[in-house]
């Protein structure tokens, strides 16, 4: 399999992911392929304050506040990480975040950067804790242009 | 930031409002009408007819006496008002929206306030049509169907009545689904947010129909039930918290919001705490799940259970997590009145006038246990966490009181006395006859005595014995015509003022158009997330709770406000 000039990882720092980042290592070539490590933050977070009517406007300003910086320093962090281990492998990294459905994302993002190969994660075990979040593998396949690499899980 | 967004949405929506309004006064719908409001177009008929007598009658007096028939204007209907009510909300309400609306497309925005508030109509104007629908349409559709399906044997009872299918759950419902299947339009997104002011506002006029004895009644019931249950199950919820090695943030943040007063709480408690991400949603998730499938059992339960107003406000307000589902809950228990809201949204109320408090604790007890946790400042908890609505509420309660909307005797059943109700209000003797057959049907002494004092006097003499006839009336297969008269009596009783009934109707109205919007917030996304440990804690905390609260309601409560 000929390495991609440019390849899209969707990495949200869960089990899966960092399966998908080890798959999107055999994959590139240093010198040769940038990996666009694209980030979603769930729109599950939009309905987070959804029926809280009693408090006052401070209140949820600073709850909206506190969750939006807890969102961006663990974005942070993660995207921190990312690029450190790319520069370790000698790989050039690009990164872009976005709020929404994460296949809506992944396939707006895979247009944009003109991807030649997505990688993503097995999906989660069932049982297992964590962010009920999945990626909606039909939507992405359907509106994917370039091929899709799912790293497995066993 | 730019907040109007141009479309012709909010134009289309008040046009269509006049329309409906204009339909309904020039009696072009009345047939549609007719269908949906059989009971009181039965009335209408059964009015008309009568009217239609009447001339007759007077008109051949007139003939033979050689005059002119006297020209007299049949008396309104409940059909003819509730096509007035419906015309003039369309045509306000409408016209409004039609203005924004022109003014929308017209206008080239800038930024300031009038771009904010004209940014919001849309949306607003999204949720009242909503609400208008269903209260108009879609209420009595299924109230129709339970019926239709009843008489035909296909099922022995009202689906529709056991499972409280009316205005306020159908709202929520819609709601619900329009916000995960069709996804809220871009241009009313930002309006539907507005539903905690429209439920906030009918949270403060509430404050009107409470009087004084009311108001310490319930608040002295709910202070006690709520600071057991809440005080309760915060504790429960720290202990149980630590032995599952929860962690502490989420402990905490899991604490306000099964303890208090649900999302809002942990809203509030989140930041104190410094809960996770990933907590945050599990705890959320919990209580949204908990809050909307008690909204749609604790009604079916209450009505089982045959619990008045008092009883299933008070169990609603303390056993219910989510504050919005409790108002929800009343109002599925109680459309057509709002006794059940009075009750649970005193107990609300005191539920976040105890949040400050709790988060003041929660705060304590995390820094307590909590290894390197920033300490905060108590007083300023405290106070940015004062709920300032309720200061609207008392402020109109006060008003209220001082007989701004009515005579203060309205609040203080002035009218038991003798010489108070007019003759022609007694009841009648079949009225009286029908009581006396329903008495094996009392529970307890204090109903057996409170229906023969009415039989005996044809009018109520107190406060008391109208509440107990209140729970009478509940009882289930007691006679329509017993229960009617019970009804009959009390209204003699309290000579509700005009300015209190529409009161009443506005209050109906702002909640199911806040509970729609609300509705609208409520996503099956956040709802997922309920899972881990929370979930477990919660729910075991969750079920102790409302049955605990049942059982104290049963045991203790009775119909006494």
């Amino acid at each position: 399999m000929q390495a991609p000039s440019v390849l899209l990882l969707c990495h949200h720092g869960t089990g899966g992911a960092a399966l998908a980042e080890q798959l999107a290592y055999a994959v590139a070539e240093p010198g040769q392929t940038t990996i666009v490590h694209c980030l979603v933050v769930p729109e599950l977070w939009a309905g987070m304050q959804g029926d809280d009517w009693l408090n006052n406007a401070s209140t949820r300003d600073s709850f909206a506040h506190y969750v939006e910086q807890l969102l961006e320093k663990d974005a942070k962090l993660e995207l921190a990480a990312m690029a450190a281990r790319c520069s370790g492998r000698g790989l050039a990294c690009r990164q872009v975040v976005r709020f929404g459905d994460p296949a809506d994302c992944a396939v707006a993002i895979a247009a944009e950067e003109k991807a030649g190969l997505v990688v993503i994660g097995p999906p989660r075990p069932k049982g297992l804790p964590g962010l009920r979040s999945r990626m909606d593998l039909e939507r992405l396949v359907r509106g994917l242009a370039c091929p899709l690499l799912v790293a497995s899980g066993k | 930031m730019i907040y109007t967004k141009k479309s012709p949405a909010l134009l289309i929506i008040g046009t269509l409002m006049l329309l409906w309004g204009w339909l309904n006064a020039g009696g072009n719908v009345d047939g549609v009408q007719a269908w949906l409001q059989k009971s009181a177009y039965s009335d209408h008929m059964k009015v008309k007819e009568k009217f239609d007598a009447e001339q007759r009658v007077a008109g051949e007096i007139a003939a033979a006496e050689n005059k002119p028939a006297a020209v007299v204007k049949m008396p309104a209907s409940r059909f003819d008002k509730m096509k007035d009510s419906q015309t003039q909300l369309s045509y306000i309400i409408g016209g409004t929206f039609a203005v924004l609306g022109l003014l929308i497309l017209l206008w080239t925005p800038k930024q300031g306030s009038l771009d904010y508030y004209l940014g919001v109509a849309p949306g607003m104007a999204f949720i009242v049509g909503i609400a208008f629908a269903v209260r108009w349409g879609l209420d009595p559709v299924f109230a129709n169907w339970g019926k239709a399906v009843k008489d035909a044997g296909i099922l022995s009872w009202d689906f529709a009545h056991i499972f409280n299918l009316n205005y306020v759950v159908l709202g929520i419902v819609l709601g619900i689904i329009i916000v995960n299947v069709f996804n809220i339009p871009d241009w009313a997104a930002n309006g539907v947010r507005t539903a905690r002011f429209f439920l906030k506002t009918g949270v403060i006029l509430l404050g009107v129909l409470y009087s004084a004895a009311e108001l310490a009644q319930l608040g002295g019931l709910s202070v006690i039930m709520i600071g057991v249950f809440v005080l309760g199950s915060v504790g429960v919820v720290l202990f149980m918290g630590r032995r599952m090695n929860a962690g502490n943030s989420m402990t905490g943040i899991l604490a306000a919001g099964v303890g208090v007063c649900g999302v809002s709480a942990s809203v509030a408690a989140a930041p104190v705490v410094q809960a996770k991400a990933v907590e945050i949603a599990y705890t959320i998730g919990t209580i949204l799940v908990w809050g909307v499938g008690c909204m749609f059992i604790f009604p079916t339960i209450g009505h089982l259970l045959n619990m008045g107003p008092v009883q299933f406000g008070a169990w609603a307000g303390t056993g219910i997590l989510n504050s919005a589902q409790v108002a929800g809950a009343a109002l599925a228990f109680d459309p057509n009145g709002i006794e059940t809201l009075k009750v649970a949204e005193i107990f609300n109320i005191t539920r976040v006038l105890f949040l400050p408090i709790i988060v003041v604790w929660l705060a304590a007890w995390y820094v307590k246990h909590e290894e390197g946790a920033e300490r905060v400042d108590l007083k300023q908890v405290l106070f940015a966490k004062f709920p300032v609505f309720v200061l609207g509420f008392l402020g109109l309660f006060i008003l209220s009181s001082l007989g701004l909307f009515a005579p203060a005797g309205h609040y203080q059943g002035k009218y038991f006395g003798p010489g108070e109700v007019k003759e022609d209000q007694f009841l009648k003797g079949k009225e009286t006859r029908a009581l006396e057959a329903e008495l094996p049907k009392a529970r307890n002494p204090a109903e057996t005595l409170a229906l023969q004092d009415l039989i005996a006097n044809r009018k109520l003499s107190n406060r008391e014995q109208d509440n107990t006839l209140k729970g009478v009336a509940t009882i289930k297969d007691l006679d329509p015509l017993a229960k009617s008269a019970i009804e009959k009596a009390s209204k003699a009783a309290w000579h509700t003022s005009k300015i209190i009934s529409a009161f009443r109707d506005w209050i109906a109205w702002l909640f199911a158009i806040g509970l729609t919007g609300l509705g609208m917030q409520i996503t099956v996304k956040a709802l997922k997330q309920a899972g881990g440990k929370p979930l477990i804690i919660g729910g075991i905390v969750g079920t102790i709770k409302a049955l605990g609260s049942l059982a104290v309601v049963l045991l203790f409560v009775r119909e006494f406000v």
